[in-house]
């Protein structure tokens, strides 16, 4: 894939590497001359252009109209729904791609159809709530934009389902158990296995049904 | 009388919203309150502190129902995104930006929106100077 990335910020930079690693096309556009002089010595493998890439001619120059995705990761929400508005409406690129700065400013995102605003503050601050609020309790990764979630949760003394066979649990609709870890053993759960205290549950849920499933299984949030 | 929207209050947004008080409602928005304080006492209309990239600011502006909104603030991306919004989200009827690039006021035309440029302005004025 060949994919232009607007903004060589920490998280252009991420990026840009990742997806060299995994033997994408890459494009690397930035306005600070003196950065784009310091990672041209540190990348030589990513193409650099040292441009503003609000400009329709910057994004030609880094050949926008041929790549898969456009990215566009600058500091500042105006910037990045112009260049992701210019990539589609001008350049006719397929997927665009944005890191929104500040919450408030999604639905602008939304009306200039930007296809994937990605919001940074809102991820970071649900893992920070999930860590500092129920340690029983981990999202292990989500798939979908976040809407399918494999959670972990510790089964503590006195949880509704302690010492109950799988088949006697009612869970919430679109949540299922994938395995139960025990010591070193990994049960994968049929309707007789015994669920017991201490007893590490794997599951998969619907993000809107994940407080249920946790509800269900240690019996508080 | 007319109900005016002006987001951006530097000094173009200062004297147009002095001008047209007078005999109009007049909304001024700035997310630096340092250039409301600056209309001074004569203004007679009302002042919003707040980010216009914020939906809710222009909510709180009531673009949807005003007869003109002016986006005039100094960062062109701004005012294209905002003024784009406003004319695809509530429909106003008078949508007028500044954007003092030459290049993004071609791309950036669209039906209902009346993009200004500072230079084609000057240009114009100075060629009449010799006319």
């Amino acid at each position: 894939m060949y994919v232009v990335i607007a903004g060589a910020g920490r998280l252009g930079i991420v990026l840009a590497k990742k997806l060299r690693e995994d033997n994408h096309q890459v494009c690397l556009i930035d306005r600070n001359e003196n950065l784009c002089n310091q990672l041209a010595g540190e990348m030589s493998d990513i193409m650099l252009i040292c441009g503003d890439a609000t400009y329709p001619d910057i994004l030609k120059e880094a050949k926008i109209e041929k790549a898969d995705v456009c990215v566009s990761a600058a500091s500042n929400d105006e910037d990045n729904t112009i260049i992701c508005y210019l990539a589609k409406e001008l350049f006719g690129v397929k997927r665009t791609v944005a890191r929104v700065n500040d919450p408030k400013h999604i639905p602008l995102y939304k009306y200039m159809e930007v296809d994937n605003p990605i919001d940074s503050t809102s991820i970071i601050a649900r893992i920070v709530e999930e860590e500092a609020s129920f340690t029983d309790v981990m999202s292990l990764f989500s798939i979908k934009k976040g809407r399918l979630s494999i959670v972990r949760v510790d089964i503590p003394e006195g949880s509704p389902v302690a010492n109950k066979s799988v088949k006697d649990i009612t869970l919430p609709h679109n949540s299922v158990l994938v395995s139960v870890l025990r010591g070193p053993d990994i049960i994968i759960p049929y309707g007789s296995t015994v669920i017991l205290p201490g007893d590490e549950i794997i599951a998969a849920t619907l993000i809107d049904v994940e407080k249920d499933l946790v509800k269900a299984l240690i019996g508080k949030i | 009388m007319k109900y005016i929207v002006i987001i951006g209050c530097g000094k173009t947004g200062r004297e147009l919203s002095l001008e047209l008080s007078g005999d109009a409602n007049v909304i001024v928005v700035d997310k630096n309150l340092k250039s409301l304080d600056a209309l001074g006492d004569d203004f007679n209309g009302k002042k919003i502190w707040a980010d216009a990239l914020d939906i809710n600011t222009l909510e709180k502006a009531g673009v949807k129902d005003a007869d003109a909104v002016y986006v005039i603030t100094g960062n062109d991306n701004l005012n294209l995104v905002v003024g784009k919004v406003t004319k695809r989200k509530y429909g106003t009827k008078k949508v007028i930006l500044q954007v003092n690039d030459t290049m993004k006021k071609k791309i950036f035309k669209e039906e209902g929106l009346t993009i200004v440029n500072r230079t084609y302005l000057i240009v114009e004025v100075l060629r009449k100077c010799i006319a």
